[in-house]
């Protein structure tokens, strides 16, 4: 304590005003300074990639629910399919197409006749179509599928065969005959050859 | 203690603790992570994921046009939920478009008319148990009713999918196809061939949300569904139809029990016609009685009668010990060794005949058949039938095939009698297949093709599998096979039902058969007749057997030679088999 009196102030070194005075940031310091401009591009992207996020996943919401719908259409388009195939096989049954076949007045084929190309000879014998495949009785051979009647109706065929004909009198036959019965226009057959030549279409 | 040594015991017992802590987590985290993962993965997945069943389709069977016989259909099993049936008696449901409240009966009866149930059966369903949360209302509805009762909108009623079996065809080829019962083949094709036409189900799993829908993004493990191959049948379903047609209106007409007709391809043996009458068809299993249910063709073996002779000549002339020409005087009946009492005669009865060999065939002589048939041993007998395929199942191999019998040398030296009739097909018992085996031998020179009725099982990717490889076997000489078949040409050209089996242009080889029906031990007035032959017998092409099991109104061959004839003409218009080129050589019957 007792030295201390003996000491007494001396003057400052110096007269002029004191400065103020800080500590010069440093690199580091300079950029750690928040930066307005950073932060509103840093919020905005964060806040694009997040909207972006949320719409890609409504989009791939929505294409689950395409996908969903289009796989039940498709399950049921193949359904449809089957079931339609399974009408077909039904309708082309042996069963059916005799019936049918018979109904529009189809007959048996008569025999078979061979024709031997290298020497032109014909061989079997020849007997005209005829007669029932099926015989008296109908079919015989069931077929629980077949329910009710699958008889075509002959009409709306013959009808068809008909005015088939009649377009093609119009097209092929002299223009002169068309006016005439349709019927002996361009439709008609070849006429029978003569015996061992062979049948051929007459050509103009 | 010094302060620093109580620091240092403070942070060591710190750190343990912190250790212990981390330690506890650790073991946890492994537990959960590693131990249990697997589990735990699984019971996460089974929370939020679904498993679905993905259905393959079973294989069709065809023919061998591609023509379809069995085939999968869709069918629908339609549900319901009774628990989820409002209380108050009201069902909301959509009628033309729009959306209406309805009474549960109107509802139920709306189901009713759709699907052709009785009403009162879909509200017992409904009733028998209300906190029941599953019910049948009707099984296998097809789409078109299916659709129907779901255009209902009907909040309780479910679906389930049936995958069913359609036979296109019906009764054609119905013996052969076989069927399905519910829970799986119970007969013929289908059950022997399962392996080929069963499908592999696949599943798919997959996350989705309360509607259903796949959600987003998550895991889908897909098991594929493995569709069935299909079986390839050998027959012509036209000309099996056909045949089973004519077997169908003789048989009636002549009474018979049943009848078979079966058509081989003489080169390959293949199978192109295994008719059966009565014949099923599987899509209504009530449609024939059990016994006839089956392919009789294949399994129930008979006693032949003479369509057997041709193997007594084959192997004679074989054996060079008989020529077409051989001559001999037949008498009216032979009891050489017999037994006393026991005479074997003919079917009409004659004084001393003087017979060729061929003219024993025409006539179909029993008596003149054993005389020749004495030149051959019991061991020689018994080795020809097994050379031809008698006694055992062919190698069609069709489900449950019957080989039939025939005795052994040791069992006819101790039984004379059947060691001679066996040679005019009693005694023995042979399969309308076996027996259409011995007739394409005889057309194919005398090498028999192993009979195939599959041609084997085309894979999904179409690769075939269990194709089978016919390898010919020699029987007997082909002037052996050729020379029986000219014998048999005079039964179709000189014999009693020639006006009804001739097809003029073809050279038909044919031999009858009648034989007679053991009941109790003893033959009685029943028969099983039967015509057999080849077209043509200067270039055979395809062997015809056609046999009527117990006919009352007409008891010999001639009941089965119409059906026999009008098979063969439609074969040979099915198949375009040429006219004969060379002239019959008309061999002697008589000298």
């Amino acid at each position: 304590m007792s030295a201390l009196p003996l000491a007494s102030p001396r003057p400052s070194p110096s007269t002029a005003p004191r400065r103020h005075l800080e500590v010069a940031p440093d690199r580091a310091a300079r950029r750690a300074r928040p930066k307005l401009l950073p932060a509103i591009v840093t919020m905005s992207g964060i806040g694009v990639i997040l909207l972006a996020q949320l719409m890609l996943s409504i989009v791939l919401a929505d294409g689950a629910y395409t996908i969903s719908d289009l796989q039940g259409a498709q399950r049921d388009l193949q359904r449809q399919e089957q079931a339609l195939t399974e009408q077909l096989e039904v309708l082309s049954s042996t069963q059916n197409l005799t019936a049918n076949a018979e109904h529009l007045g189809m007959v048996a084929s008569g025999n078979p006749v061979f024709l031997d190309l290298s020497t032109g000879a014909v061989s079997g014998n020849p007997t005209p179509a005829g007669g029932s495949l099926t015989g008296s009785s109908g079919n015989q051979i069931g077929n629980s599928l077949l329910l009710g009647s699958t008889l075509v109706d002959p009409l709306p065929t013959a009808g068809a065969g008909a005015s088939g004909s009649t377009v093609d009198a119009g097209a092929t036959a002299d223009p002169a005959s068309a006016g005439d019965s349709p019927a002996t226009g361009g439709s008609t057959p070849p006429a029978p050859s003569a015996p061992g030549t062979i049948p051929s279409p007459t050509t103009r | 203690m010094t302060p620093s040594r109580l620091t240092a015991r403070r942070l060591a017992l710190t750190l343990f603790a912190v250790f212990a802590v981390v330690g506890v987590f650790v073991v946890k985290l492994v537990d959960i992570q590693v131990v249990r993962a697997a589990e735990l993965t699984a019971a996460a997945e089974a929370r939020r994921s679904s498993e679905v069943t993905v259905w393959g389709d079973r294989g069709e069977i065809v023919d061998a046009n591609g023509t379809v016989l069995a085939d999968s259909v869709d069918r629908f099993d339609i549900t319901a939920s009774p628990r989820n049936v409002s209380a108050d008696g009201t069902t909301r449901m959509t009628v033309d478009g729009t959306r209406v409240t309805v009474p549960t009966a109107e509802a139920i009866a709306k189901i009713a008319e759709i699907t052709g149930t009785p009403a009162a059966d879909l509200y017992t369903a409904l009733t028998t148990d209300p906190a029941s949360n599953f019910t049948y209302l009707v099984k296998s509805v097809t789409l078109e009713t299916f659709t129907a009762v779901f255009d209902l909108d009907i909040a309780w009623v479910y679906s389930e999918l049936r995958p069913s079996r359609t036979y296109p065809r019906g009764a054609i080829a119905g013996n052969l196809v076989g069927f399905l019962g519910t829970d799986g083949p119970l007969a013929g094709t289908e059950l022997q061939w399962d392996e080929c036409l069963a499908p592999t189900q696949g599943t798919s799993t997959y996350e989705r949300g309360a509607d259903g829908v796949r959600l987003p993004g998550s895991l889908v493990v897909r098991q594929e569904a493995v569709d069935g191959g299909t079986v390839h049948l050998t027959i012509d379903s036209d000309l099996q139809w056909f045949a089973q047609q004519q077997l169908a209106q003789q048989g009636t007409a002549v009474g018979a029990d049943w009848g078979t007709a079966m058509v081989v391809r003489v080169a390959t043996g293949e199978i192109v016609v295994a008719a059966d009458w009565p014949s099923i068809d599987p899509n209504d299993l009530n449609s024939v009685t059990p016994e006839n249910s089956g392919a009789r063709i294949f399994t129930a073996p008979f006693e032949p009668g003479s369509i057997m002779k041709p193997v007594a000549f084959a192997e004679l002339l074989d054996r060079g010990l008989i020529t077409p020409q051989t001559q001999l005087t037949v008498p009216n009946s032979y009891t050489n060794g017999m037994p006393r009492g026991v005479v074997i005669s003919d079917v009409f009865s004659h004084g001393d005949m003087r017979w060729t060999a061929t003219g024993v065939l025409m006539n179909s002589s029993n008596i003149g058949t054993v005389l020749l048939s004495e030149k051959l041993s019991n061991q020689d007998k018994y080795d020809s039938f097994r050379e031809f395929g008698f006694g055992e199942p062919t190698e069609a191999g069709f489900l449950g095939e019957d080989g039939g019998t025939v005795k052994t040398a040791q069992q006819t030296s101790a039984d004379v009698v059947t060691a001679a009739t066996q040679m005019f097909g009693q005694g023995i018992t042979a399969t309308s297949a076996q027996m259409a085996s011995l007739y394409q031998t005889l057309g194919n020179g005398g090498v028999r093709m192993p009979l195939t009725l599959v041609s084997g099982c085309e894979q999904p990717d179409g690769t075939w599998v269990d194709v089978p490889v016919p390898e010919g076997k020699r029987v007997v000489s082909e002037y052996a096979a050729d020379q029986t078949l000219l014998m048999m040409e005079t039964v179709a050209s000189q014999g009693a039902s020639r006006d009804v089996v001739s097809i003029p242009g073809y050279r038909i080889g044919a031999k009858t058969g009648t034989g007679e029906v053991a009941e109790n031990g003893q033959y009685g007035s029943e028969r099983i007749v039967s015509y057999a032959g080849v077209v043509s017998v200067d270039h055979p092409e395809y062997a015809i057997v056609v046999t009527f099991g117990k006919p009352d109104t007409m008891k010999s061959s001639a009941a089965a030679a119409p059906v026999f004839n009008a098979i063969m003409e439609q074969v040979i218009k099915s198949f375009r088999v040429t006219p004969s080129t060379e002239p019959a050589p008309n061999l002697p019957l008589t000298w």
